[in-house]
């Protein structure tokens, strides 16, 4: 416990966590901020007029538009449009509208740009983003601590300290993940609480209703999960590394290469369903809960095509098991190796 | 009371693609009595290191036993590693952390009161430099902030792998009185390995001397170097072109007198009695103007001890150092009583020396 609580301060006391910590607080802030300056709850009156007569100004200029509208039965007439008059779009529509809609006249809309942030539809989104980045930082993070105490030579004299490697791994680890935990949930809660303050400003928050929370909750929690598992796996690269820059390479030589492959043997093997080899696929399954594969080179008119699903207890099942693969390797590493 | 460290027949290969393995531990046995200081001395490579390391859990061996106040380890090191502070060869810390820190963390991991940190930084003098990061530390501070660290948890039994590397001569002086009061007033044991003979010779009470990863001699320093005092006499004569002639009037008149002419004197080993050398030279009439008895120190008992004394000309090279057989290490002179011998066959593979045990 002494040493757990020594660990969790040791990663808090890196200049590194402080960084990156006050960059995550600063990136939720922002976005915030961003999404509440964006977001209005509908045009001012002023700017309606003001686009209502840019739109005017076009429509004088277009001839057919013109016509149409001085034209009650336009339509009938000519033979171009003939076939307006039996689409269902038509049906209860006024003519001036029609004449918009089909002939191409210019309406305020067209001039006026107005975005509604709707915290119902899109918070669980930034929020996941958040988490995914969050993790990210913490995979970096971890890895860092540990390749950096590697490197310098303090985890030499920190194992003539506590000589029970295992015990010494375990609590590094459970240290990271606390950290990575914490980092999640108060960056999770403080999304949650500035975007649910923008949306009550400048925005519409919507129906937060029981399923809502059910959805978005499952979709978070998930996505923690992936951030834990992205920890494990820096800690465990550093730790079989023995360098964070090992580590980062590992990491980015796969985020680089991992994608060429996948572009390769889709242009050059005929396999089915390529996108399967990329972990982006099965992050993404894991996820949303779901994703569909669709093979093209199967597809027909007459039929869609073959179709793979991959599920996210399947996707989990993958990621888990690499994270694992490595945690195993650098755990036996660590156990046989001498500490140089 | 029994050996505070038991070492016996340790060995350590480092294999390497291509090459020839290499036994940087060939048979390595150690053994320090409780509230002594002890010196771990050997030439470059002769795996003093390697054997610090390999008692503290820090790397593994490939046979031999060792025990630390009773207990096997490295499978015991958690039960008694919080009775042991060391220093394991110019140890680094995280850069950015202040000694002060490093120092805090360390205790706290072990449970050890904060009050701890304070007292170990007074006493290796870092007092006003503690809340600088290790980034900016000298080679002497790194070294002082290390025996800090091993001073921590105050030890039974302090294990310093030269410690002195990089300590102005304030700080080697106030460390040797620190380890001796340790050792002699708190009953600390002490292990230091060095390189610096004249330092030990004031310091420690008993050492090993070890050669290419086995021992050659161990036992209190007194009688080492009182063993190997084979007196040797410095002559000289006051016209120096006298010299070669001396030298050979001396080895003519008795066999086995050995004269060397070093510069402006004449070194003559093997003779009787000084009394001899003066009848000697003056019945060819030669007078001398000066003529002293040289007792051996530590360093020369060393070179000779380690076959590492520099010879003209010429450097000598890592692994040169002298070769014991196993069995010579047994009978050398001056030795503390060793057990029984651990591995009779020398030239016999870790297989055979694995049955025997
Ligand atoms: N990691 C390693 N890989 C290969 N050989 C090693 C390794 N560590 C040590 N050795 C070899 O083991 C031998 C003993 O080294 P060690 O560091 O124990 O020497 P030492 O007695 O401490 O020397 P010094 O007085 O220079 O500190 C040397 O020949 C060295 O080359
Ligand atoms: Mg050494």
């Amino acid at each position: 416990m002494n040493l757990f609580k020594a660990e969790l301060r040791r990663i808090a006391r890196r200049r590194l966590t402080l960084v990156f910590g006050i960059l995550l607080l600063a990136g939720v802030a922002g976005l915030s901020i961003i999404m509440a300056s964006i977001s209005t709850k509908g045009p001012s009156e002023a700017d309606l007029a003001a686009a209502q007569a840019q739109a005017d100004e076009w429509n004088e200029q277009n001839p057919d538009f013109r016509d149409c509208v001085e034209d009650e039965s336009y339509f009938e007439q000519n033979p171009n449009y003939s076939w307006v008059e039996t689409d269902p779009e038509y049906e209860g529509m006024e003519h001036r509208e029609a004449c918009e809609y089909f002939v191409g006249g210019s309406r305020a809309q067209d001039y006026i740009w107005t975005y509604t942030f709707s915290f119902e539809d899109e918070a669980p989104f930034v929020i996941i983003g958040i988490v995914v980045v969050t993790g990210l930082v913490m995979m970096m993070l971890s890895s860092s601590a540990i390749g950096a105490e590697w490197s310098s030579g303090g985890m030499s004299n920190l194992m003539v300290w506590h000589p029970n490697r295992m015990r010494l791994w375990g609590t590094k680890l459970g240290a990271a993940l606390t950290a990575c935990a914490a980092a999640v949930v108060v960056l999770a809660v403080l999304a949650f609480g500035l975007l649910l303050a923008a949306a009550a400003l400048r925005g519409e928050i919507g129906d937060l209703d029981g399923p809502w929370w059910e959805e978005t909750l499952t979709y978070v929690l998930r996505t923690g999960v992936l951030a834990l598992g992205m920890t494990v796996l820096g800690a465990s690269l550093a730790m079989l590394g023995r360098h964070t820059a090992i580590a980062g390479g590992v990491i980015a030589g796969y985020l680089i290469i991992g994608d060429l492959i996948v572009q390769m043997v889709s242009m050059n093997l005929s396999m089915k369903f390529p996108e399967r080899l990329s972990l982006y696929t099965w992050v993404g399954a894991w996820i949303t809960g779901r994703v569909e594969l669709q093979d093209w080179s199967s597809m027909t008119l007459e039929s869609a095509g073959d179709v793979m699903v991959i599920t996210w207890g399947e996707a989990g099942l993958l990621l888990g098991g690499i994270v694992l693969l490595f945690g195993v390797l650098a755990t036996w590493s660590f156990q046989r190796r001498d500490a140089a | 009371m029994p050996p505070i460290i038991e070492i016996s027949g340790l060995r350590k290969t480092y294999r390497r693609s291509f090459r020839q393995p290499h036994h940087a531990l060939d048979g390595l046995d150690l053994e320090v009595a409780a509230g002594q200081v002890h010196g771990f001395l050997g030439p470059n490579g002769s795996g003093k290191t390697t054997t610090l390391r390999a008692l503290l859990g820090l790397i593994r061996v490939d046979g031999g036993t060792m025990r630390v106040f009773g207990e096997e380890v490295p499978h015991r090191l958690p039960q008694v590693v919080s009775r042991i502070g060391a220093v394991v060869e110019s140890p680094q810390f995280f850069k950015h952390f202040s000694g002060r820190l490093t120092l805090q963390l360390l205790a706290e991991s072990a449970g050890l009161p904060k009050e701890r940190v304070e007292a170990v930084l007074e006493q290796v003098g870092l007092r006003e430099a503690a809340k600088a990061s290790v980034k900016g530390y000298s080679l002497g501070m790194r070294q002082r902030l290390a025996v800090a660290q091993a001073l921590l948890k105050q030890p039974q039994l302090l294990i310093l792998d030269e410690p002195a590397n990089g300590l102005d001569p304030a700080g080697i002086h106030h460390m040797r009185e620190l380890l001796q009061w340790l050792a002699h007033e708190q009953g600390v044991t002490v292990v230091v390995s060095s390189h610096l003979l004249s330092e030990v010779q004031q310091l420690c009470d008993s050492m090993t001397i070890v050669s290419r990863g086995r021992r050659i001699v161990d036992g209190s320093v007194a009688d080492i170097i009182a063993g190997h005092s084979g007196a040797s006499l410095s002559v000289r004569v006051p016209d120096a072109g006298a010299l070669p002639e001396a030298a050979e009037a001396l080895k003519t008149a008795k066999a086995g007198v050995g004269a060397v002419v070093e510069r402006d004197r004449l070194v003559v080993t093997g003779a009787p009695e000084p009394a001899w050398v003066t009848q000697t030279l003056a019945e060819s009439g030669i007078y001398l103007s000066e003529l002293v008895t040289q007792t051996k120190n530590l360093e020369s008992v060393f070179l000779e001890l380690t076959g590492t004394a520099p010879q003209p000309g010429q450097t000598v090279q890592i692994g040169q150092s002298v070769a014991v057989p196993q069995a010579a290490a047994q009978s050398a002179p001056a030795g503390a009583p060793i057990e029984a011998p651990v591995n009779a066959a020398p030239e016999s593979g870790p297989e055979a020396e694995e049955a025997q045990r």
